[in-house]
């Protein structure tokens, strides 16, 4: 009886918290976008206003980046990028990770241990050398040249977490019932894991989509024309190249190329929390 | 796309050279199709890059086996492709960049002497002496200008009028109008980095330098009395809030932004502050770096146009058509209407040229006495040392002279290499 | 069983699992090994990147250059107070918003979504917006000094070192609380709740079940967290590169920011930061292990 009475007032402090919380994380993103909507010359003006008058809004910033800045262009290039290396490394890393999980072969602990101490390098640090590859595949220039790497830098955390959760969520009962009906290795992974393990494939497609919509360092080194950048290379090219700071239109470029990105994780989000379940250390 | 021409063409001179055509030189290879990568900084913004097609159309109509194909990069990474090209020879064939970039690249072996073309002199002589002079490293030259320009003190006339202040006449005139027309939201000087491009002028016009003239060392002139003084001056601004800048303080409003937003009184400034500052409606007024105690010497700056060790004879012989053109006077005047100080020297006095950017006299006599920053090997580095060693001093990290002691000797490590 | 089914599997490991297996494993050892390797390898040579020019094997030079660099001493310093701070507070912050949406019945999914926006936002963007709110003119300061009175003039938040690293971990951490909360709720939501019922018939309290239930429950997940999180601290690059540029005179880099500086700006210090490379990796290694061996083991 007692603890019933308390539950209410306790559930509003929850709330109250996840609120307050709430303000502090969508403030930022909130004021970038009302920028977006402010005339791109008053985005500088001293004091900043974080409510602008409603006669101020105005879409000019979004009608500018439609026709001077070839935004759909942009989008296009990063949407594919983005689109083909979840769907590289989600093969690449479940046939991995599903090697791992199930099967003993010689070399098993090293090349899994090689596969997870990659992530210990920081990606940067390895530019000149991957340059150096980029070019001998002739892939400077050209979007396959951050698809790839990108895939390659990404593998190793997927393979982590699809490995655990096949370990942890698919029994291997299933696996010895397709056996049993005279099914191979093929058959195991195309009907039993990856059916099985879609939820954690979701779930490391929202974190590989994110990517490409973040990734500056190697994409402005490869990717050098204009008509073949990806939104963060033009965006900071666009940024750079004014030799001043054009708020209103980077804001509004930055609002729209967040689209993709939420849409993409609200398609997948239902599987995001269960898929990421495996994310654990075992002792 | 690039890569294919490239095998293409070196296909032909292979076969060529099977065939046993000697005698025909690079003929056989010239008179197919050739595209030549270009790279440049040029401003989108200010319409430069517009004019940049146009001209390459025009050129792509008087030479019509040549194709140019265009790359823009933001001044960082023009320079940072270039490094991490260099190890693979994925080069452009023209690049237009930073007159410093010159002997950056030089370091990296991946330019072509230019100077060893045939009609590289004729070339030349049409160009501003001491501009080209940035494109030579010892007795030859791996590049040729392609725009110069200098930096003038620019100052906003209504910030001056409210603090009651006029245009000062002298260097020290300057510091003082500074002083007098910071307060509350308004800071007097701004300067962006705290490289010699920044302080340099302010040392040379009082009788200092940062090298020994022959560019032996450092001690005794980065370090001698005049710098010293000229920076423990910047650090006295800097503590009053009459100087700011986004490297001493990345807090700082950035200085376009600044000047749009009435927040810098003056900036020593190249001519793009003429265009952003007409852009922004700023009342604004401009003269020559008003005289130190040595005169008025400024910073040379301005770009070069470079080719390179990586691209094949058929390349090489477009890029260079394609540089003579874009140095002509036609191309030159075409840029000065965007904003471009031209190089060549009819353009430069072109009516036209002068009715686009009425601040041209104002730079010409500038240039006069415009200095070049030390074009040396290792140029690249030092400039990093004193930057670094600059802002520690005017931000108060360290004492003035303990600062600069410390560039002078790192310096001259390097000089005597390691 | 069980047993047996391994045995099945073992015998199973004909050329098919190869087919599987190899395409997989060269195409990561293509792209990453490789470069891995020679950047070892590079560490260790004063690496001209010129067109045509030959580098000369140096030894240990660039490493004992790199630990007698004050600012790359500094880079590393502020590297590590960087993950000292961002990474328990994130993960601190992102377990309670876990542990209140996982309490709450009504708009789970709508807090689950909205906290998880700083993180699908590019570290470019959310950089340059804080930059804004930063800066000696920004947002902050307006309200600080113009609104609140609390101060008297713009405070300079980004002027010097420890503000500014400051500002920098701020963002590290309003960043990271949405990832920390998703990986946390995935582990909470995967605790049996049997184990609560039968601990609130033991008359435990809500802090008593936390820690003696919920904690112990979740500790696999609270490694792999901290893991992730000191090797994405020491991959901090976008955050500082935008808000401060390593400035002012280099107080502010980081290591990766120091790197990149050495490889681009300087002309190609290849070789210093090669080596500067491989002294992060062996620094997180060691953490890593570390971490490993003190934590994972006392769970068992």
């Amino acid at each position: 009886m007692r603890r019933r009475r308390r539950i209410k007032p306790f559930m509003a402090v929850r709330y109250a918290l996840l609120i307050l919380g709430l303000v502090v994380t969508v403030i930022p993103m909130f004021y970038m976008v009302i920028s977006s909507l402010k005339s791109n010359k008053s985005t500088f003006s001293y004091p900043p206003q974080l409510f602008p008058n409603p006669h101020e809004i105005t879409l000019e910033n979004y009608v500018y980046i439609f026709r001077h800045v070839s935004f759909l262009k942009y989008l296009g290039n990063t949407l594919f990028t983005a689109l083909m290396t979840v769907l590289l490394s989600a093969v690449i890393s479940s046939v991995l990770a599903y090697s791992f999980a199930r099967f003993k072969f010689p070399g098993k602990s090293l090349f899994y241990g090689m596969i997870i101490s990659v992530m210990l390098i920081p990606g940067l640090a390895m530019i000149i050398p991957q340059f150096e590859m980029a070019v001998r595949f002739g892939m400077v220039n050209h979007l396959w040249g951050v698809i790839l790497f990108y895939s390659a830098w990404v593998t190793p955390f997927s393979t982590f977490l699809l490995k655990g959760y096949i370990e942890d969520n698919i029994p291997r009962e299933l696996d010895e019932a397709i056996y049993m009906d005279g099914g191979s290795i093929y058959s195991v992974y195309l009907f039993v894991i990856m059916p099985m393990a879609s939820p954690a494939i979701a779930a490391i497609s929202i974190l590989n989509y994110l990517f490409p919509f973040e990734e500056l360092g190697w994409s402005q080194t490869i990717l050098k024309s204009d008509e073949i950048r990806t939104l963060p290379v033009a965006i900071t090219m666009f940024f750079q190249a004014h030799n001043r700071t054009d708020w209103g239109y980077v804001f509004a470029m930055t609002s729209l190329s967040m689209v993709p990105v939420v849409l993409f994780y609200l398609a997948l989000q239902k599987y995001f929390i269960s898929g990421l379940s495996s994310g654990s250390i075992k002792g | 796309m690039r890569r294919r021409m490239v095998l293409g063409a070196s296909t032909l001179l292979l076969v060529s050279g099977v065939l046993g055509a000697c005698g025909g030189k690079d003929k056989d290879a010239s008179d197919g199709p050739v595209t030549i990568e270009f790279w440049h900084n040029y401003d989108a913004g200010s319409g430069q890059v517009d004019v940049l097609e146009k001209l390459i159309k025009e050129f792509e109509a008087e030479n019509k086996n040549v194709t140019v194909k265009q790359v823009y990069l933001e001044w960082e990474a023009l320079k940072n492709n270039v490094v991490s090209g260099a190890s693979t020879g994925t080069l452009p064939d023209v690049l237009r960049g930073d007159i410093a970039f010159v002997p950056q690249f030089q370091s990296l072996n991946v330019l072509e002497e230019m100077s060893a073309l045939s009609d590289y002199k004729d070339a030349a002589a049409g160009v501003l002496e001491s501009a080209n002079s940035t494109a030579r490293m010892g007795d030859k030259f791996y590049g040729i200008a392609a725009n110069t320009n200098t930096k003038i003190l620019f100052y906003n006339k209504t910030l001056l009028q409210q603090a009651n202040a006029d245009a000062p006449k002298t260097l020290d005139d300057v510091w003082a109008t500074a002083r007098k027309a910071s307060g509350g939201k308004t800071i007097g000087m701004v300067e962006p980095w705290t490289g010699v491009w920044n302080v340099g002028p302010y040392i040379w016009s009082e009788g200092g330098d940062v090298l020994a003239p022959d560019n032996s060392t450092a001690q005794g002139y980065i370090n001698g009395p005049i710098a010293v003084k000229v920076i423990q001056q910047l650090a006295d601004l800097y503590k009053e809030k009459a100087l700011a800048g986004s490297s001493m303080d990345p807090g700082a409003i950035g200085d376009t932004d600044g000047w749009a937003a009435g927040a810098y009184a003056m900036e020593l400034d190249g001519p793009w502050r003429e265009k952003s500052n007409k852009e922004a409606g700023v009342d604004y007024g401009a003269t020559p770096l008003p005289a130190g105690s040595k005169g008025s010497i400024s910073v040379l700056g301005g770009e070069d146009f470079m080719m390179f060790k990586t691209s094949d004879d058929a390349h090489k012989k477009a890029a260079w058509a394609f540089i003579k053109f874009m140095t002509s006077k036609h191309a030159q005047v075409e840029m000065a209407k965007v904003g471009q100080l031209p190089v060549n020297k009819e353009a430069l006095s072109a009516p036209e040229s002068i009715e686009a950017m009425p601040l041209l006299p104002v730079f010409s006599e500038a240039l006069k006495t415009a200095k070049s920053r030390p074009v040396t090997a290792k140029w690249g580095e030092m400039e990093n040392i004193i930057a670094t060693k600059v802002a520690e001093a005017i931000t108060g990290q360290k004492a003035v002279k303990t600062a600069l002691d410390e560039a002078a000797s790192e310096i001259d490590k390097l000089i005597a290499g390691k | 069983m069980s047993n047996m089914a391994g045995k099945r599997s073992v015998w199973r490991t004909d050329w098919r699992l190869y087919t599987l297996l190899l395409p997989g494993l060269i195409f990561v050892a293509i792209f990453t090994f490789y470069p891995i390797g020679k950047m070892l390898a590079m560490s260790f040579f004063d690496w001209r990147i010129g067109y045509r020019q030959t580098s000369e094997f140096v030894g240990l030079e660039n490493y004992s250059q790199v630990l007698a660099d004050p600012i790359a001493l500094r880079a590393l310093v502020n590297t590590l107070m960087y993950a000292v701070v961002t990474v328990p507070l994130q993960m601190a912050l992102g377990l309670i918003v876990a542990l209140l949406i996982n309490g709450i019945t009504k708009f789970s999914v709508t807090f689950r979504l909205a906290y998880y926006f700083p993180v699908i936002t590019s570290w470019v963007v959310v950089a340059l917006l804080f930059r804004y709110i930063f800066s000696n003119q920004g947002l902050l300061n307006y309200f600080l000094a113009d609104v609140l009175h609390v101060v008297g003039e713009p405070v300079g938040w980004l002027s010097s070192r420890v503000p500014a690293l400051v500002v920098a971990m701020f963002l590290g951490i309003w960043k990271g609380i949405g990832w920390n909360m998703v990986i946390f709720l995935a582990a909470l939501q995967a605790v049996p709740k049997e184990y609560y019922e039968a601990s609130s018939i033991d008359g435990l309290n809500g802090r008593q079940q936390f820690f003696r239930i919920t904690l112990p429950s979740i500790r696999g997940t609270l490694l792999f967290a901290l893991v992730m999180l000191c090797i994405g601290a020491f991959n901090t690059y976008t955050p500082i590169a935008v808000l401060t540029g390593g400035n002012p005179a280099h107080q502010t880099e980081m290591v990766l920011t120091w790197m990149y500086f050495q490889t681009f700006n300087v002309t190609g210090k290849m070789g210093y930061s090669a080596a500067l490379s491989i002294i992060i990796t062996l620094i997180i290694t060691s953490i890593t292990v570390i971490l490993f061996r003190t934590l994972a083991r006392k769970g068992e």
